[in-house]
């Protein structure tokens, strides 16, 4: 547990092989037919054709299966439109999580049954004010194969609203990301998210008892990137976590370290050639 | 917008989603209000007589489930029937018992384990009791541990008369714990209400709730109590008066002091050469030399609920782990007497009252008794 606080709280380095931003992930934009980018954190991503790209997460695929495919749509007056459809299978890893002592997140006594995530979203790119704009909107459905109990949650931000998507069958999102280049080395990344899950209070049998609650999510990054050259940046900056949980609103400013009670920059090295 | 403004907001804004993970508690701090969504104006008025007084370890509303911090077991979230049927239990009991203050232990506000039940504000809306204070024993974000996660779980006073000003007392922190468990465990305290209707004359009233140390092996114990020793004396010295009591976690002067045979665990060895530890946590009461007398100083200064002559007798009993067993198919309900009560002034004749048939609702026993604050005035 403390191992994957760290990994997600100090430090975020990925290594990127790739050129130009065409490669940003979050975009409507796909890698051209055979080009292929790797890193750490970052999703693989390969470019199967100039109109399909696949990308899953190396680290944790053999915990939890993942892989998304993305396709370029026709484009929406000035916007490029992409199409991407997300599958991944939480299950193995919440059953590993699910364990007696240190690192157990979820109560050992239960059991996650088999469980399948689809996302599926529109993605909008375009260049305006001197901005790299994309927006995008999507739905996410929650597939369970036998009886997930209500206890078997993980009441963390980033991670909450994730997996009550299982509980409530189906979710949906919505985000903004712009990128503005400020001077010829330093960019600008902001991004903004919304999770929702609509009735999703209506799964409680009463008002006290409320293992099913909380039914919005805002994510919010700002980064700095400081580019050297063409083949390495760092990135620094926050990441903003608000919405309702089983307890109530709460918002909380990552990457945030516990023992010191305090918030540290977040950090992303990038390599790309 | 300017830029120093948007900087200030950008501040401000970063600066809003910096709540500490873990709380960890000063000296002294204002504990939380609660008010019954629906206040009885006829009983929150003190209308002279007898005042009866409750303590309770109400184990977080999960009755006798095996719960994996206690003895031996091994659940960690309760399911909802557990908790609904429990806390429907003790708020009868209250009700039926009808005191007018109550010391509470264990109090879950919002935690995981618990359905995130506000307990406190269940309490005061389903019985007689109007107002309620609350000091957190273990509050944090989130314990990565046994699928624990969220908790707030603390000591609560609950009164049908509005309570005044209240503090926080912090106690000391174990000493036999790593730095890492230290952070993330519990921080017990001492909760101190002044309950202005009741005052007679110069004389404040003060309500005071303890939840003492039960699992350190050091002299934690022997700190906590010596801490209650010195809050309630600085009242007795001040002239004023209160009912106080607890979950201390000791054992009277003169009881047996070695549990450990009765809460053993499938798998565990003590007492026999080479066991490590030689006893079990909590369930032994020599940690260090004087831990059985630990309590002679507040049976020599207040009056306890119940007389010392009958403390070491089953009837008074308080508690045992839940996993007890007297045999394969017989519960052990209680075999040890660890809840108090006391008052610097006289308990109404023999009203002191271990209430055992409650051995379903909790692992502890509540304990009642009847002072009338203005005797002797």
């Amino acid at each position: 547990m403390i191992r994957l606080l760290l990994a997600f709280i100090c430090f975020i380095c990925s290594v990127i092989i790739g050129q130009q931003r065409i490669w940003d992930s979050h975009s409507a934009h796909t890698l051209p037919a055979k080009r292929w980018s790797v890193g750490v954190f970052q999703p693989v991503r390969y470019g199967i054709s100039d109109n399909l790209e696949t990308s899953f997460h190396p680290g944790w695929f053999f915990i939890i299966p993942n892989v998304s495919f993305k396709v370029p749509h026709s484009d929406l007056g000035s916007f490029k439109a992409a199409r991407k459809i997300s599958l991944v299978y939480p299950t193995p890893l919440l059953n590993m999580l699910s364990r007696e002592g240190i690192g157990g997140l979820i109560d050992p006594n239960l059991t996650t049954p088999p469980m399948l995530g689809v996302s599926g979203s529109f993605l909008f790119s375009k260049e305006a004010l001197g901005f790299n704009v994309t927006t995008k909107v999507g739905l996410d459905v929650g597939l369970v194969m036998g009886e997930l109990d209500t206890r078997s949650n993980i009441d963390l931000p980033l991670v909450y609203h994730r997996l009550e998507v299982f509980h409530n069958k189906w979710g949906l999102h919505a985000g903004l990301d712009l990128v503005k280049e400020v001077s010829k080395d330093l960019e600008l990344f902001l991004d903004l998210d919304l999770r929702l899950l609509p009735d999703f209070d209506k799964g409680n049998k009463s008002k006290e008892y409320s293992m099913r609650s909380g039914d919005y999510s805002i994510e919010h990054k700002l980064l700095v990137a400081w580019n050297h050259g063409d083949r390495f940046r760092i990135l620094m900056g926050y990441k903003l976590v608000a919405g309702e949980y089983p307890y109530g609103k709460q918002m909380r400013l990552l990457p945030y370290i516990p023992m010191l009670e305090k918030w540290v920059p977040l950090i992303e090295m990038q390599w790309a050639r | 917008m300017s830029t120093r403004p948007s900087f200030i907001f950008l501040i401000l804004f970063i600066c809003s989603g910096c709540d500490s993970f873990v709380v960890e508690f000063p000296d002294s701090s204002e504990p939380l209000k609660f008010t019954a969504s629906s206040v009885d104006k006829d009983s929150k008025t003190y209308q002279e007589g007898d005042l009866k007084i409750l303590t309770w370890n109400m184990r977080f509303g999960i009755g006798r489930l095996p719960f994996f911090g206690d003895s031996c077991g091994d659940k960690v979230i309760a399911d909802e029937t557990t908790v609904a049927s429990t806390m429907q239990a003790i708020a009868e009991t209250l009700n039926v018992i009808d005191a007018d203050i109550v010391l509470l232990q264990e109090v879950d506000l919002e935690s995981k384990r618990t359905g995130y039940w506000n307990q406190i504000q269940y309490l005061l809306d389903n019985t007689y009791l109007n107002y309620g204070v609350y000091a957190s024993t273990w509050q944090s974000d989130f314990i990565p541990t046994d699928g624990i996660g969220r908790v707030n779980t603390g000591n609560a006073i609950l009164s049908k008369f509005e309570i005044g000003p209240a503090e926080r007392i912090q106690l000391r922190l174990r000493t036999d714990q790593s730095d890492l468990v230290q952070y993330f465990y519990l921080r017990r305290n001492i909760l101190k209400a002044e309950i202005p209707e009741l005052a007679s004359g110069q004389k404040k009233f003060f309500a005071i709730n303890i939840h003492a140390t039960a699992f350190a092996t050091d002299d934690t114990k022997q700190q906590h109590v010596d801490k209650y020793v010195e809050v309630l004396g600085k009242i007795d010295s001040d002239g004023d008066v209160f009912i106080s009591g607890g979950d201390l976690n000791a054992v009277p002067p003169g009881a047996v002091i070695d549990y450990c045979m009765n809460d053993i665990c499938d798998r565990e060895d003590f007492h026999v050469d080479g066991a490590e530890p030689f006893h079990k946590e909590g369930s032994y009461f020599q940690n260090f030399q004087d831990e059985p007398d630990i309590l002679v100083p507040l049976y020599d200064r207040y009056q306890p609920a119940i007389e010392i002559e009958a403390i070491n007798q089953p009837e008074n009993y308080t508690h045992a782990p839940v996993t007890s067993m007297l045999n394969d198919s017989t519960i052990r309900k209680y075999d040890r007497k660890i809840d108090y009560l006391f008052t610097n002034m006289e308990w109404e004749g023999s009203s002191g009252f271990t209430h055992q048939a409650c051995w379903e609702i909790s692992d502890h026993m509540p304990i009642s008794a009847s002072v009338r604050p203005t005797a002797g005035d």
